[in-house]
């Protein structure tokens, strides 16, 4: 059983990289041995990987669900929890017009706390442990992190080198 | 054929359209005019870090207006009581209620900057997005003090959220002061949350660059963040959802406000535009903020000439000029209607308001928000011109809390009872309302100090998408759609 | 928990045929102006001293006020006859609605509208939307020097700075006649009773009671004289005092 190290190749640009990836590819890596950080967007597509999976519009969803039934509440179970009925103006107990204003705002409420809080829970936030990490990536670079056997260590770090990678090493787990 | 020649030289906008070199489009354009990542990451950094003697003494002199203006004069109106204020009868509601309607309309153009341009791919929004968004959270955080500074018991503020107690009452959800609440909160988190997003890389740009507190800091607020390609996806799924539902919080947010006038049964409160009028004349006075701000923040820190180019005045001035004919439209509609088929009240309403004691300002209103714009906006070049845009942007400001005013206090003057009429004259308003203007500006010169004004990755990005093509004989700017 | 039966008796009356139950008949050929009736009601009532300044500023507390206009310019100026205004106990208040923390109910038992003191935090909602302006707020805590304090009514509430306060129709009173009446296994008397400002009235200008009891005085009044109104009426406020003038 041949021990497995982790590489990192830092590339200037997308096109070496995207040319990387499918070099990896030849020399035999699947797509879940690879692991791609940059510094912007670059999507997936771009760089020939599988599409990512996200469950925010899930979460999104959901607690726009939750949302709107605590407006639900509020608006059409309240009035009654009263141990005597309040009457104001001439409105009727559950008004129409303030019932949509209410459903509308806490369903929107809802809907994006539970974005943002999906966005921790899928991506771990925080993580304060150490890990895999370069700084070049918050300076535009894309790094190529991948686990491949120990002995090809030279080979894999040849054929980066030679698609124009600026730096290949060893990836450090660290404190960010 | 001499005079035919002279024309075309004479003529910027003919010259414009026929072969300009790239030189010219790297001038004119951030877009098309990049530099290394990291280089724009140092720019950025060292604006935040370069701090000289002016700062620190203009942070001095607010700090003390604070001091005295919000927190000691607050102090001293929870203890004597609202007495001290100018409101009285007939005029329940003074400059308090116009504060809080003027920073929730300030905080508007933050939303429009960074959600409804975003959705409509408006390009020239990427540097200053956050700068935006940033004076959207620290606005709302004014019209927070505004409206709590204007209860008689504001330390029983709470008793107007929704939570289990022991009085066995919820909030009255029949309230447009309830409906107010709800909207406001759920807008300011949202936006700070909109804030936040895109702000995590630029955090972990930060903290990979800094050391000491300041890494701490960072690493703190960055979460971890390292730009995998699961977190990239998260994010950017996360701030699509935010951009295309913050604009229907945004716009039900000031309509909402709006109604706490619409639906009270005063003259010229009681009018069924409130909702669209108060939306456009948030866009109108935020949009003058954002120009006054960026203004501001390309004259005074350092490499901000390079993000902030005479472009971006350019697009937010034609932005202006569209919302202040709207505004326009939206005014006469109102007045025109009460004019016409107004009743008694009504008509001695607008009497009071053009030929009262503050008919000036209803004049002046005028003036600042239609006459000056038009007469100066429609102009390409005028507008381009950071300091023209920056005096048109304060006039416009002025004007939508002249607009306020003659709405709020003045309006509530005339009624329908005349032995109440009476005047307003604001008492310990002013320095309170001064006082968070100046907190205002305080936050925001703090968090300049902070936080990376400018979203490095976004420019990035739109660097990547822009590139020059010719067409024919012409050279023509392309974006591709990255997204 | 309340159920669907009380649901019906929560659903006011919007049509013509509105009653309300205690009510107010004011003759404003009567009122001389005195205003005995607002003294009157500040006494009863616990109603802070508010001043010189302030008052001329906007800021008196009175819950009844007299309304004195005139008509025609100098030399031939004439007084109209004067106008007691006070809270008309609306059937349907537009104060009502707009106060976030329910500090001013409808009370479905007396048919008024309820000023709850401690629950009120000072938005001053109610007072821009009352069409009769006839709210007064609590601006500062008004002194009351020795010994003032000795003439308060024990049976009302002091108020303190931040709060909302305006004419109960003396529901104090309208209380301790029905518990009286109550433990003498009775109904309330036409006239066992009256408000403050009624009692003191010397011209008998204001007359108070149950406009739901064809019997009763005020029901009398308004039927003799046949040409009463009611102010705002076409707001639709559904207010439960009827004035008279130019009879």
């Amino acid at each position: 059983m041949a021990d497995n190290i982790s590489l990192l190749a830092v590339f200037p640009d997308l096109e070496p990289a995207a040319d990387a990836i499918e070099q990896l590819r030849a020399l035999g890596l699947t797509d879940n041995h690879m692991n791609v950080i940059s510094g912007i967007p670059v999507t997936e597509a771009m760089l020939g990987r599988p599409s990512q999976w996200t469950n925010v519009p899930r979460l999104a969803a959901g607690g726009a669900v939750l949302g709107f039934l605590g407006a639900v509440f509020l608006t059409v179970v309240v009035p009654y929890l009263y141990p005597y009925p309040i009457q104001v103006g001439p409105q009727a107990f559950v008004p129409g017009p303030p019932t949509v204003v209410i459903l509308f705002e806490i369903t929107m409420l809802g809907m994006l706390l539970s974005t943002f809080l999906g966005v921790f829970l899928d991506s771990y936030f925080p993580n304060y442990r150490p890990m895999e990490y370069v700084k070049e990536v918050s300076d535009g670079k894309i790094a190529v992190f991948f686990i491949c056997p120990e002995e090809s260590k030279e080979k894999f770090t040849k054929a980066m080198t030679a698609l124009g990678a600026e730096k290949v090493e060893v990836a450090e787990v660290e404190h960010l | 054929m001499a005079e035919y020649n002279k024309k075309a030289e004479n003529d910027h906008t003919k010259a414009e359209l026929h072969n300009h070199g790239e030189e010219y489009f790297r001038e004119k354009h951030l877009m098309l005019d990049p530099l290394p990542r990291g280089q724009m990451n140092e720019m950025v950094m060292e604006s935040m870090h370069t701090t000289s003697w002016k700062f620190w003494a203009v942070f001095a002199v607010l700090s003390a207006i604070v001091a005295y203006g919000l927190v000691y004069t607050w102090a001293k109106m929870i203890m004597e009581g609202l007495g001290i204020a100018g409101v009285n009868r007939p005029a329940y509601w003074g400059v308090f209620l116009v504060n809080t309607v003027f920073w929730i309309g300030i905080s508007h153009a933050g939303t429009f900057i960074s959600a409804i341009l975003r959705v409509f791919k408006a390009e020239f929004r990427r540097p200053f997005t956050r700068a935006a968004e940033l004076m959207t959270t620290f606005g709302l955080v004014q019209a927070g003090f505004s409206i709590f500074m204007h209860l008689g018991r504001v330390w029983l503020f709470y008793w107007l959220m929704p939570y289990p107690n022991e009085r066995m009452l919820w909030p009255n959800m029949h309230s447009p002061l309830t409906w107010d609440l709800l909207a406001i909160t759920t807008y300011l988190l949202s936006s700070t949350m909109y804030l936040f997003l895109p702000l995590i890389p630029d955090l972990a740009m930060a903290r990979d660059r800094s050391t000491g507190w300041r890494k701490t800091f960072y690493k703190t607020l960055a979460l971890g963040f390292r730009g995998t390609e699961g977190e990239w996806t998260h994010l950017r799924n996360a701030m699509n959802i935010f951009a295309f539902a913050i604009i229907p919080v945004m716009f039900s947010v000031h309509t909402i406000v709006s109604w706490d006038f619409a639906a009270a049964t005063r003259p010229g409160w009681n009018s069924t535009i409130f909702g669209p009028y108060f939306v456009v004349g948030a866009l109108h006075s935020g949009m003058g903020a954002v120009i006054m701000v960026l203004a501001v923040v390309r004259g005074t820190m350092k490499n901000m000439k390079y993000f902030i180019r005479p472009e971006h005045f350019e697009a937010i001035g034609k932005l202006m000029l569209i919302i202040s004919m709207t505004w326009a439209y939206f005014f006469f509609n109102d007045y025109m209607v009460q004019w016409y088929g107004g009743d008694k009240w009504t008509h001695q309403l607008l009497h009071f308001h053009e030929a009262g004691p503050l008919g000036w300002m209803w004049f002046a209103m005028l003036i600042f928000n239609v006459a000056i714009p038009w007469a100066v906006l429609w102009n390409r070049r005028w507008r381009s011109t950071p300091w023209i845009a920056f005096i048109v942007g304060l006039l416009i400001n002025v004007g939508m809390w002249f607009e306020r005013y003659i709405i709020i206090p003045v309006s509530l003057s005339i009624n329908r009872m005349p032995f109440t009429w009476r005047l307003y004259e604001p008492g310990v308003e002013i320095p309170l309302g001064i006082g968070t203007l100046a907190f205002f500006i305080l936050l925001y010169m703090a968090a300049s100090r902070l936080i990376p004004l400018v979203p490095v990755w976004e420019v990035q990005e739109g660097q990547m998408a822009h590139a020059l093509k010719k067409y024919g004989r012409e050279t023509v700017v392309t974006v591709s759609e990255l997204e | 928990m309340a159920t669907l039966a009380d649901l019906k008796i929560s659903e006011v009356k919007l049509s013509e045929e509105h009653v309300g139950k205690w009510g107010m008949v004011i003759d404003q050929d009567m009122c001389t102006g005195c205003q005995a009736c607002v003294a009157a009601c500040a006494m009863e009532n616990n109603l802070s001293f508010v001043g010189e300044e302030d008052s001329g500023y906007g800021r008196s507390m009175h819950w009844i006020r007299i309304e004195r206009f005139w008509e025609g310019e100098y030399p031939e100026v004439k007084m109209t006859p004067n106008q007691p205004m006070m809270c008309q106990q609306c059937g349907s208040a537009p104060c009502e609605p707009v106060c976030p923390a329910f500090a001013t109910v409808h009370s479905q038992a007396e048919q008024l509208n309820l000023q709850v003191y401690n629950r009120c935090v000072g938005t001053r909602y109610c007072a821009n939307n009352c069409p009769y302006q006839v709210r007064s707020f609590n601006w500062r805590d008004y002194e009351r020097p020795e010994p003032l304090p000795n003439q308060l009514n024990p049976d009302v509430t002091v108020r303190r700075r931040g709060v909302m306060e305006k004419c109960t129709f003396c529901i104090q009173r309208i209380h301790k006649a029905q518990d009286k009446a109550k433990s003498e296994g009775r109904e309330v008397a036409d006239g066992e009773f009256t408000t403050a400002c009624a009692q003191a009235c010397p011209a008998s200008a204001i007359t108070f009671g149950r406009v739901d009891d064809p019997d009763s005085l005020v029901s009398q009044l308004a039927r003799v004289h046949g040409h009463g109104v009611k102010h705002l009426e076409e707001l639709g406020t559904l207010p439960n005092v009827t004035y008279f003038k130019g009879g």
